[in-house]
């Protein structure tokens, strides 16, 4: 447990000594050096977790905190690991995609400031038992997040998301608050392990700590209807601050359901459901509204909301598991949505990264301007294509092993001797195949528009090569990462058994073991099959022409004929035409000799603009009244304020 | 290990790789007898593809490597594919719990690849196509999931042999979900080979298509290779409607001609419709590929209703 806090000490020490840095260059890489020897000590730590089991360390901090106990248990370690690794990777990453703003002339003090400081605080979220504590910590990592997203602070928009998502992480905290003021009074203790025995013992506390723990986190991991913030702030963030936030942060909101849930034990039935139901749909959405999208980044957004989804459905099968005493399927259900966890962390983060190495060379995030990059920037390519099979859930990628644990959870759970369970089982089933072809259709849409065919404008045609060693480097490694758990299915469900053994413990295994061998055989078998056979073609064919591509006859095809995104994407989205709000911009030609026309679509957030948009209209208009009493003198502020504490005090003392 | 299996799994290797050719050659030869010509020879198909093999090839100036590894992805894809399906005596050759999970991930594979070489060509027509392809999959595969989900339901059993036995054993329901089972996984196979009313193969009229286009500019070895995959992916589709009504508990020597004859009677339907009916308008397929998602929530409201009752 030493290594840990050595780790999460040496990226506060990264933290507040980078300010010493004059050059924007070392501070970056100082920052990058203490990052990857403090992921070094914490990941030494969580493998031996691992190894040796459970590490524990209590400090007595006096009276307002009792005792704050840190530990590592194997669902804490799990965490530590991944946090570290990704993190890590996207701070090597930052070196490069950084260079564009420091020859600007940017100041990256903050930046610098915050990204370990983000570490930090999400390294300790993750071990900390004590709920004061973790609120204190779960709260420095939102602000520190805040502050990464808003790194381009001279735009509007940009401060307009960060907002957003400042306010969202409000409420959010007012949940987490709430429900651990609610355990401690209940335990009279901040402790976890109180928390828990309380939770064992009373039913209808554990349902509302769930429910107060799903909303409360679930707006940080961006479950619907709480996703909102998600598709605004990862397009205005940094793209590693986007891979960091998308593929590791919004993963704290997951941990947090999965302790509260650990705490529980056995939850009751109409949770798991819930949990299963509003992950169905959160997956679809996410899907659904990923298609509509052309900037890059908005879209991968998305696709978290997606991803975290599919982790909720393995929760969702997890707890149901439990509850119908099946644990092979809970087994499933909890190890298929840790293993996805982390394999979404691994081609999420991957995806942003490649994102923004497209973006850093051609400066634009508007799908519908690129095009024909794979011939300029190979290795990005392959990169953002590796990334696209693992999101997708195709075999011989890391996406593939986690959701094939999904389903064969499902497929077990039907077998359960309950109506319900089998109804609900049938809708996750189909909804994980419709998410899997909904993904497809997306993913060759953004990586053909973006890296196929001929370039769409002059700031794809302008690209001349690809980015450098620090982008392709951990990109390289993600995806490396991403194929090496497709291919090993079996050894990397040895590991995820035991954070899933948090909540359920079983030995007989031989079956999924085996299972996940010949899964394993099946995938290599496959790439080398691909391989041989195209070697081969490669030798027996005959001789090859090259020519422009067949366009019936006519052979001066431009890219503006060219298939585009939204076209692409046309025949799906007008088939669930009531699903989206398109917004169109028209211009149509007018006069004999028509001089410019337009056409622009966009498909709104339905949640945004027929929810959040008329309530804060409602709000706004409500608060506008209040407007008289301001009158723009200080001090009369400030009375207000003691005004307000002193009738607050007057209550406490009549109610206590 | 059981003899059966392994005398099946060896016909099941050749069938995969010979019996497209035939099969195609089944079906233009039926066309040719409702159109009272005489045709070509059911070898012809066979010959097509050899001489496609020996061809040169045109590749356009805007693709890519994708391009070229595409033909080889789909036909690996489809190949392993037909691994997991069953076939001869409802046996595949790997035959493990969660198959058809597995069956759809690695076709979708094969489509994903199919879809991106079709837009790396930059070309108009080939993203028309990949686009509506894209679109229909969507439909289609969790309808397919449906489906296959309920016979485990029904049967308990995560093989592919959940698709057997449920004939003979549950009497008029049985055969009810069998019949309705039998018609989604046949319009499957109508889209998924891109056969008449859904798509045509013989067109060149390229607005109306939907997978031939995605080949349009495919030439030489790699359209021979495409075409064959195309062909391996109609058996394996049409095995999995042969094994519902292929009772299980025939002798297996009968199971292997039973296998064949379906096959081939299966061919002989898809020629006849092909000569009876036009293809559909691209508004009309939409309606035509919507029949198999209802038929699958029938199904699984059946399995369901036979499970637990009225």
């Amino acid at each position: 447990m030493e290594n840990y806090f050595i780790g999460v000490l040496l990226l506060l020490c990264a933290a507040i000594f980078s300010l010493l840095f004059k050059k924007q260059e070392l501070k970056l890489k100082f920052i990058t050096i203490m990052a990857l020897i403090a992921s070094g000590f914490c990941v030494y730590d969580a493998i031996s977790v691992f190894i040796y089991g459970k590490a524990e360390q209590i400090f007595n901090m006096g009276y307002i905190f009792q005792n704050a106990r840190f530990s590592l248990d194997y669902l804490s370690a799990f965490f530590v690991v991944f946090i570290s690794v990704m993190t890590s990777l996207a701070l090597i990453y930052s070196n490069g995609y950084l260079k564009q703003y420091i020859n600007k002339g940017k100041d990256l003090s903050a930046h610098c400031v915050f990204l370990p400081l983000l570490l930090a605080s999400m390294l300790g979220v993750v071990a900390v038992q004590n709920a004061l504590l973790f609120i204190i910590i779960w709260e420095l990592m939102s602000l520190s997040s805040f502050f990464l997203v808003i790194f381009e602070n001279d735009k509007k928009e940009v401060i307009q998301a960060g907002v957003k998502y400042l306010v969202f992480m409000h409420v959010s905290v007012v949940f987490i608050i709430l429900l651990f003021a609610i355990l401690s009074i209940n335990s009279s203790s901040l402790d976890f392990v109180q928390f828990s025995e309380v939770l064992k013992n009373n039913m209808t506390l554990a349902n509302v700590a769930f429910i107060l723990a799903f909303i409360g986190f679930g707006i940080k991991a961006g479950f619907v209807p709480f996703h909102n913030w998600l598709p605004d702030a990862h397009p205005a963030a940094p793209s590693h601050v986007s891979g960091i936030m998308s593929g590791v942060m919004i993963k704290t909101g997951i941990y947090g359901i999965l302790r509260i849930l650990a705490l529980i034990g056995i939850p009751c039935a109409q949770l798991g459901y819930f949990v299963l139901i509003i992950s169905v749909i959160s997956a679809l959405y996410g899907v659904l509204y990923a298609i509509g999208q052309h900037d890059l980044k908005r879209l991968l957004a998305y696709h978290s909301i997606e991803n975290i989804g599919i982790i909720g459905i393995g929760i969702g099968i997890g707890m149901l598991g439990l509850v119908y005493n099946a644990p092979l399927v809970a087994l499933l259900g909890f190890g298929g949505g840790i293993l996805h966890i982390l394999n979404h962390s691994i081609f999420k983060e991957l995806l942003f990264l490649a994102a923004g190495s497209v973006y850093v060379k051609t400066h634009t995030r508007d799908i519908e301007l690129l095009g024909g990059l794979i011939k300029k920037m190979p290795y990005s390519a392959i990169l953002f294509l590796t990334g696209s099979i693992a999101i997708c859930g195709l075999p011989p990628f890391n996406g593939f092993v986690s959701e094939f644990m999904i389903y064969f959870g499902m497929l077990k759970g039907l077998s359960v001797n309950n109506l319900f369970m089998l109804l609900v089982m049938l809708l996750g089933l189909s909804g994980l195949a419709l998410v899997g072809t909904l993904a497809v259709l997306c993913f060759t849409k953004a990586f053909s528009i973006v890296f196929l065919g001929e370039a769409r404008s002059e700031k794809a045609k302008n690209v001349e090569n690809d980015n450098g060693c620090s982008f392709i480097l951990p990109m390289s490694i993600l995806a490396c990462f991403s194929l090496l758990i497709g291919l090993f299915p079996k050894q990397i469900f040895d590991f995820i058994t035991k954070p899933a053994s948090i909540f359920i413990n079983i030995t007989e295994l031989n079956q999924i073991t085996s299972l996940m061998s010949a899964i394993s055989c099946v995938a290599i078998a496959l790439i080398l099959t691909v391989l041989v056979l195209y070697l081969i073609k490669i030798k027996i064919q005959n001789k090859t022409d090259k020519y422009s591509t067949w366009g019936c006859g006519y052979n001066k095809v431009t890219s503006k004929m060219e298939y585009s995104a939204s076209s692409y994407a046309e025949p799906f989205i007008s088939m669930l035409t009531p699903l989206f709000k398109k917004v169109s911009d028209i211009k149509k030609p007018k006069t004999i000799f028509p001089k410019d026309a337009h056409w622009e679509q966009h498909i709104e957030d339905v949640e945004e603009a027929y929810f959040i948009k008329p309530v804060m209209e409602h709000i706004e208009k409500f608060f506008a009244g209040f407007e008289k009493l301001q009158n723009g003198n200080i001090q009369q502020y400030i009375m207000y304020g003691l005004i307000f504490l002193f009738i607050s005090l007057v209550c406490v003392v009549a109610i206590g | 290990m059981d003899k059966n299996y392994i005398i099946s799994a060896l016909l099941n290797i050749i069938i995969l790789l010979i019996l497209p050719f035939f099969t195609i050659g089944i079906i233009k030869k039926t066309k040719a007898f409702f159109a009272g010509r005489k045709g070509v020879s059911i070898f012809q198909p066979l010959w097509d593809f050899l001489r496609l093999f020996k061809k040169g090839q045109v590749i356009s100036n805007t693709t890519s490597q994708i391009f070229k590894i595409a033909p080889v992805v789909v036909f690996a894809t489809t190949l392993f594919a037909g691994l997991f399906a069953p076939m001869i005596g409802c046996y595949s050759i790997i035959e493990i719990e969660g198959a058809f999970v597995i069956f759809s991930y690695i076709l979708g594979l094969g489509k994903f690849f199919s879809l991106i070489a079709a837009m790396d060509t930059g070309s108009s027509f080939e993203g028309m196509g990949a686009s509506r392809e894209a679109c229909f999959t969507t439909i289609i595969e969790p309808a397919f999931f449906i489906i296959l989900a309920s016979f485990i339901a029904l049967n308990g059993n995560l093989t592919f042999k959940s698709l057997t036995g449920l004939l003979n054993a549950s009497g008029g329901f049985g055969v009810l979900i069998i019949a309705l089972s039998v018609v989604s996984l046949f319009i499957m196979l109508i889209v998924e080979c891109a056969r008449v009313p859904f798509d045509d193969p013989t067109t060149h009229l390229e607005l109306t298509m939907v997978h031939e286009v995605m080949i349009l500019d495919n030439s030489g070895i790699d359209l021979g290779i495409l075409t064959w995959s195309a062909g391996m992916k109609m058996i394996i589709l049409a095995s999995l409607i042969t094994n519902l009504i292929i009772p299980s508990s025939l002798p297996f020597g009968l199971s292997i001609l039973a296998y064949i004859l379906s096959i081939v009677f299966i061919a002989l339907i898809i020629g006849v419709i092909e000569s009876a009916i036009a293809r559909f308008r691209m508004s009309h397929v939409f309606e035509f590929v919507f029949i198999m998602s209802s038929l699958a929530l029938v199904v699984a409201s059946l399995a369901v209703v036979k499970i637990y009752g009225v």
